[in-house]
């Protein structure tokens, strides 16, 4: 699959898409949106609420297509408005509630993908799972999609001391989870870190 | 510390591969879809702030009409009370009436004083039942002078 980052959109498909093609736009979509659903997915464990915010990416990307001026690949603005989606959502105590309520609810939160071919990436996923969304999206904006201290920091509208601790607090959680699964914790994310205190 | 970054690196380089070996993908719906959950979204959004509007109206109503019935209610019932008193005798009215406590002191103080001397003279006579009587009656006495007083101290530091 080829990630958001690095799709590559036609000019004059963009233009058209601007213009308001419905066309242009379905293709638009069908281009991005599947990227956009597997960074959603790596932040936000549950389906459902990862549809929703989808939607919302996609919708936020159409009515700001005008506003794209093309300093940076297509892929990753529209990253960045996926990214920014999914910390919305940690932030709202709506979908703060949601996400410690489906903590104690989904038994085993699901791969987002077909990856669990592999033993030792199942592993690793599950642990992942288990980190708060706050922990996990500083882990994965940082060591997977090369994101710095600075750019989370500015994301989550956060110091930098706070990315580089919630990423050493990712870090040795990870390592504990796959060094000794049984006696990690149940998953379930203390509020503090769902705040991303 | 050392190796801490090396298991901190191995850490990055499985979560690559995560990400690497992740399968494609399908969103849950499609571009047409998509529009008619938005819009069905906004509509629900809508339905919802007319509600919140209607009900915050009603409130407001409510509280209003709350508010204008009891001021009502109060300048009736001053009225009433106002006529209630116009109507009464002057001596009927209630009154307020000041009174120093110098003369209930002096008498007590007189009272107690004479009670004194004829507990002695009891107690030299020898009727104990004449003696148990007057104790009785300075016990009570002095039991309302100290009030007295209390109440003086009171009223003095106001």
């Amino acid at each position: 699959m080829q990630r958001l980052a690095e799709i590559h959109v036609p000019e004059d498909l963009l233009a058209s898409a601007r213009a308001g093609d419905r066309e242009a736009r379905r293709a638009l979509f069908e281009q991005v949106a599947p990227g956009a659903l597997a960074i959603i997915r790596r932040l936000v464990r549950h389906r459902a609420m990862a549809d929703d915010l989808l939607q919302d990416t996609l919708i936020a990307m159409f009515e700001h297509i005008a506003e794209f001026r093309g300093e940076a690949p297509f892929g990753i603005w529209v990253h960045r408005i996926a990214v920014s989606r999914c910390l919305m959502a940690f932030r709202s105590p709506w979908q703060r509630a949601r996400v410690a309520l489906e903590s104690w609810t989904e038994e085993a939160p699901s791969a987002p993908d077909s990856e669990a071919r592999n033993g030792d990436l199942i592993d690793l996923d599950r642990a992942l799972a288990r980190l708060s969304p706050v922990t996990r999206t500083v882990v994965w904006l940082f060591d997977v999609e090369g994101w710095s201290h600075e750019e989370i920091a500015q994301a989550f509208d956060r110091t930098v001391s706070f990315s580089k601790s919630q990423l050493a607090r990712g870090h040795a959680r990870l390592r504990n989870e796959l060094l000794g699964p049984m006696t990690a914790g149940l998953g379930i994310p203390l509020r503090s870190e769902i705040d991303g205190q | 510390m050392d190796s801490e970054d090396s298991r901190d690196h191995e850490l990055v380089a499985r979560l690559k591969r995560l990400d690497a070996g992740g399968a494609g993908l399908t969103p849950g719906f499609d571009y047409d879809q998509m529009l008619e959950r938005h819009a069905a979204g906004v509509a629900r959004a809508r339905r919802g702030h007319r509600a919140a509007r209607g009900a915050a109206v009603a409130l407001l109503a409510v509280l209003v009409g709350a508010s204008v019935w009891r001021l009502e209610e109060r300048v009736a019932t001053d009225e009433v009370v106002a006529e209630a008193f116009e109507t009464q005798a002057p001596t009927q009215r209630p009154r307020i009436v000041r009174a120093d406590t110098y003369l209930a002191v002096a008498a007590l103080e007189d009272h107690i004083a004479g009670l004194d001397d004829a507990l002695n003279y009891a107690r030299a006579s020898g009727g104990t039942a004449e003696v148990a009587r007057l104790e009785r009656t300075r016990a009570e006495l002095v039991a309302s002078y100290t009030q007295l007083r209390y109440a003086e101290r009171v009223s003095a530091t106001f």
